[in-house]
């Protein structure tokens, strides 16, 4: 598990979705890389009961880079608590039916294919909200570093050589906070969660 | 104080009947006047009876009184003497209550017993009736005695045809024994341990018939020794003939020009005593356990070697697997099993003897012991409430996020095959080395090659730090290389941190030693020319001039002396050695001719003279160059 | 391996493979006769030379207001290995009804999970009830796992020296977490806790006749 920047990939008019994937495939080719399997990663999203007190969101999230767990993170107000656990935990859930409730609607996922070129991880995900197209996003891992004030450049760099002015120049607003602190697992399902909250907020494919 | 005591006087029966007339009424004989009857019943009363003889005195005296007041007055009252009995009597009563009241409250009258005299004892009686009470009592605890005694000595005179059951006790504190039906049937396999091997060690316990003992059969070795007279035991153990005898694995590399099934693994090479027919149960069962615990072994490996894929196949015939390690290398296993009928005393000890690799074999036999405690000791879980299975790793995998490809890796493990082919690979590399670098050491005694082997190492892997150095100028240079035994690689760390990857062939790590032998030179050249002053003018570790090398590439230096009157140019060569040649810096022999006109270019330096490096004074190359320096280092 | 982790999950559940019954017998013995009892544990149960294994635990139990009944859960640590997860636990209800069964059965969900499970449960919206420490040790015989542990209460300010103890015995704790449908398993248990008679009596307690007990 390197430090991995989830890139928001802007769609234009003329393109669908899957012809955007089929570009950026091209483009990841032309680097040297090789197509190693597909991804996925999901969130579901709770809401408490009304009656239950002040309004709290739980979201539940899996990344299929890390099959044996489920990642869990709980919104209340301003405060975020993240929990890391089992995937029993979706079961334990469900039987919270009766106060927290899942609307399938709110349910999003990225999947599409997960390419390794050389020291870095590269994932194209097609963004669905149950299933209806909502945009492109982009994973890249740079695997061998955790610090990610140590390779935010390189990474920028990898990034901008094939999707573009796209990438800002400043590291993602969840990471800014960070740059010093060890790469988690957790790290990485925020920024989707934060990309997926932009999504949902969006009417249109973005 | 008196008391008064009313006395009633009553005639007790009615009056006598006189007569009855013929008519029935009854005629009453008239009572007796008052005067008359009371001087009858006076009269019936004696006063002589009924008295004690202390009171006879008084009774006397009472009597003489009475008589005489009654002689006196019996014609007028003659009650008078019963009412002074009665009063006497009464007196005395009052007199005794007084006494027993006074000596109640013990303040002026004490009772005491009056002393008995002892009853008269006899001793003699006493002494005869308890030495007869307690000869009884000894004789009973005697014969008791004797009881035991004779049945202990019994016991003993039977011990040397030892007891069938105190063995079969000793032999149930090793082993697993169950009574079935009417039979006693042990078990010596190693199920309880964790091994899922499907064959039973099943052995049963009967007891031994009587043998006479001149019966044993006479030693068989020619040996004048006479093995110990050994007493037959009691117990006798059936194994099952699979199970009898001894057996071991045999594990021997070999290189593969030999045919291939030249190498016959026979039995005649075993080391321990081979069995005897009447051998102890103790040492047969073990040899049993053992047997059970080889043909497990040899069983997991076949399997793993018929399933294992691999760029050469691994062979299994017979009772051998043949599997290669290397090209050209192959890992023998073979299972040897006798039984006592084929038991010969060992001949001359045959090649393959010394081949046998017992620390291969030790490691086999550990690897299988190793699944075994796996299979029984599982992790306990921690908090306690979790459940029983799951190593650690995969607990922590959840909240740690582990990814897929840590998973995998969780979930892979290695054949005993696999395992036992890597040892014997990573055994072969390390032969190799060794052999390359001692070699080499023993080849090159300029600089000195030093390697120290790392104490700490794994199965898998090994460390060895290479110093070369020149003897004499060790604290000026020393090249530094660490080689790290891999399986089928090796991997050279130099000291400036370049790495380099070499494979199975030895070759490459001697060529790579005798470049680094070069390296070393030209750069203890370098440190030396620093302490003696000179001055380096260029060096080169790869030179593009000159002849090109077999191996490797020639390196060069150029040194120039302190007052810069003097030049000395190296050239190391990785399989031709050294040259040295010296050349003057002012030209000696600089003539101005038509081109060159200005005395100036006399400072271009001469030309290069080659030094004759084996007439050079000198222990060794650097020292030579230390003399060489000196030599030329002018003081003016 | 792209499919949704969440069907994965009730695929493993509906075919039966993941444990989640938690078959229970449980019984007491006093702190004089405990000695007596680890004894004979060590000697009935699996891996004799490696002796007791043991533990030092620490539990809170939450609830959580769902409807018809309250929901409980139960968040446990060892203090003893601080690198392993936290666990968080589902204990259903027993199932009742049927006297005849030799063990309590009731479904149990065991969850390892960050040290952050605290502060998410209280944020969901849990109180939490109670907590206690409990020390021991643990045995097992093949899927069988045997704890005699002392169950002590904390001090809300958790210092070390005024623990006080609740009782004077142990809690002995005979369980199997096993699939759905395999009551044989039941037998074996009930054998097993014959064989520790008279030391400790073993056997199913009725949690509600507890609860609503003699006052």
């Amino acid at each position: 598990m390197g430090v991995t920047i989830v890139q928001h990939y802007p769609m234009t008019e003329n393109r669908t979705g899957p012809q955007v994937i089929e570009f950026l495939t091209k483009r990841v080719h032309a680097m040297g890389a090789a197509q190693a399997g597909p991804f996925l990663v999901d969130c579901e999203t709770y809401n408490s009961a009304p009656a239950f007190g002040p309004p709290r969101t739980v979201h539940l999230l899996n990344n299929s880079e890390q099959p044996a767990t489920v990642f869990s993170i709980l919104e209340s107000g301003q405060k975020q608590v993240p929990l890391v656990s089992d995937p029993l935990f979706m079961d334990l859930m469900k039987k919270l039916g009766s106060v927290y409730t899942c609307k399938q609607q709110t349910r999003m996922e990225a999947k599409g294919p997960r390419f390794e070129v050389a020291d870095f991880l590269v994932k194209l995900g097609t963004v669905t909200m149950n299933a209806n197209f909502k945009g492109v996003l982009v994973e890249v891992e740079y695997r061998p570093c955790l610090v990610p004030a140590a390779c935010w450049e390189l990474l920028r760099e990898f990034m901008q050589g094939f999707l573009g002015t796209c990438v800002p120049n400043q590291p993602p607003s969840y990471l800014q906070n960070r740059m010093q602190d060890i790469y988690q697992p957790l790290d990485t399902i925020q920024q989707y969660l934060d990309q997926f909250r932009e999504y949902r907020k969006a009417v249109t494919v973005r | 104080m008196a008391y008064s005591v009313n006395v009633a006087i009553e005639a007790p029966i009615e009056n006598q009947i006189q007569e009855i007339a013929y008519d029935g009424t009854e005629v009453y004989q008239q009572p007796l006047s008052m005067s008359e009857s009371l001087s009858k019943l006076a009269a019936k009363i004696d006063f002589g009876k009924g008295q004690d003889e202390k009171e006879e005195k008084v009774v006397d005296k009472t009597e003489e009184d009475a008589k005489d007041p009654a002689a006196y007055q019996s014609s007028l009252w003659p009650w008078d003497s019963v009412r002074n009995k009665l009063k006497n009597a009464f007196t005395e009563v009052c007199v005794l209550s007084d006494v027993l009241a006074i000596a109640k409250e013990k303040r002026y009258l004490v009772l005491d017993p009056v002393p008995q005299e002892p009853p008269e004892t006899k001793a003699m009686v006493t002494v005869y009736a308890r030495k007869k009470a307690l000869g009884g009592a000894a004789t009973v605890l005697l014969t008791g005695a004797e009881r035991l005694r004779t049945s202990q000595s019994e016991a003993a005179r039977n011990r040397a045809a030892s007891d069938f059951h105190i063995e079969l006790l000793a032999l149930r504190k090793n082993w697993r024994l169950k009574k079935v039906g009417n039979s006693i049937i042990g078990d010596v396999s190693y199920r309880t341990a964790g091994s899922k091997f499907a064959s039973s060690g099943m052995f049963e316990v009967t007891k031994a018939e009587e043998e006479p003992s001149s019966g044993w059969s006479p030693p068989q070795s020619p040996s004048a020794v006479a093995p110990p007279p050994k007493t037959p035991s009691a117990l006798r153990v059936t194994l099952p003939s699979e199970l009898q005898g001894v057996a071991y694995i045999e594990v021997h590399c070999r290189k593969d020009d030999e045919a291939l099934f030249s190498t016959t693994v026979t039995s005649s090479t075993l080391n321990t005593a081979g069995p005897m027919p009447d051998m102890h149960w103790q040492k047969k069962l073990e040899a049993a356990q053992n047997v059970l615990f080889c043909k497990e072994l040899f069983n997991q490996l076949a399997k793993e070697a018929v399933q294992l894929p691999g760029p050469i196949p691994h062979m299994v015939v017979g009772n051998q697997i043949v599997a290669s390690i290397l090209p050209g290398i192959q890992l023998i296993i073979g299972l040897c099993h006798s039984t006592a009928t084929k038991n010969k005393k060992s001949g001359p000890p045959q090649q393959k003897k010394s081949d046998h690799d017992h620390v291969l074999e030790h490691s086999i036999h550990q690897l299988l012991r190793e699944v075994h405690h796996k299979n029984t000791h599982h992790p306990f879980p921690h908090p306690s409430s979790g459940p029983l299975g799951p190593s650690k790793q995969r607990c922590l995998a959840g909240p740690s996020a582990v990814d897929r490809h840590e998973l995998m890796e969780m979930s892979k493990s290695k054949t005993l095959l696999e395992q036992i082919i890597e040892q014997t690979q990573h055994f072969t590399m390390r032969r190799r080395t060794e052999y390359v670098l001692d070699t080499i050491a023993k080849e090159v005694r300029d600089p000195l090659i030093i390697s120290h082997w790392n104490s700490i190492n794994s199965p898998t892997k090994a460390c060895v730090k290479v110093n070369i150095m020149t003897h004499g100028y060790d604290t000026i240079c020393r090249t530094l290389l660490i080689i790290h035994v891999g399986k089928k690689s090796l991997k050279c760390i130099c000291r400036d941190g370049s790495v380099m990857n070499m494979s199975y062939e030895i070759q490459e790590l001697r060529d790579l030693l005798i470049c680094q032998i070069q390296q070393h030179q030209i750069t203890a050249v370098q440190a030396l020319a620093k302490c003696m002053g000179w001055q380096l003018l260029s060096n080169n570790t790869h030179l593009g001039v000159g002849e090109v090398q077999q191996m490797g590439n020639a390196s060069s230096c150029m040194l120039a002396s302190p007052m810069g009157d003097r030049l000395i140019a190296v050239r190391c060569e990785p399989q031709a050695g050294v040259h040295v040649s010296i050349a003057h810096s002012p030209r000696k022999d600089f003539y101005p001719g038509q081109l060159v006109k200005d005395r100036k270019w006399e400072n271009l330096g001469g030309g290069f003279k080659e030094v004759r490096w084996d007439k050079m004074e000198g222990k060794n190359f650097l020292n030579k160059m230390e003399l060489l320096m000196a030599s030329l280092t002018s003081s003016s | 391996m792209a499919q949704p982790l969440s069907t994965a999950i009730d695929t493993a559940f509906k075919s039966n493979i993941v444990p989640d019954q938690e078959y229970l017998l449980q019984g007491s013995i006093l702190d004089t006769s405990v000695e007596h009892l680890l004894h004979r544990l060590r000697g009935l149960c699996d891996n004799v030379d490696s002796g007791p294994e043991q533990f030092q635990d620490h539990e809170m139990c939450f609830t959580i207001r769902t409807t018809p009944t309250p929901l409980s859960l139960r968040v446990r640590r060892a203090l003893d290995h601080t690198d392993m997860p936290w666990q968080l636990r589902y204990i259903g209800q027993p199932e009742y009804g049927d006297a005849k069964r030799p063990t309590i059965i009731r479904s149990s969900i065991d969850i390892g999970c960050s040290a952050s499970v605290v502060e998410f449960l209280t944020e969901l919206g849990c109180r939490m009830d109670f907590e206690y420490l409990a020390r021991g040790y643990m045995f097992r015989k093949g899927r069988m796992k045997i704890t005699v542990a002392k169950i002590v209460k904390t001090n809300p300010n958790k210092s070390q020296d005024s623990m006080q103890l609740i009782s004077e015995s142990y809690l002995v704790e005979l369980s199997v977490l096993a699939p759905r449908g395999q009551d044989a398993i039941a037998e074996d248990m009930r054998s097993f806790a014959e064989q520790l008679r008279p030391l400790v009596n073993l056997d199913k307690v009725d949690y509600k006749r507890l609860a609503h007990g003699p006052p």
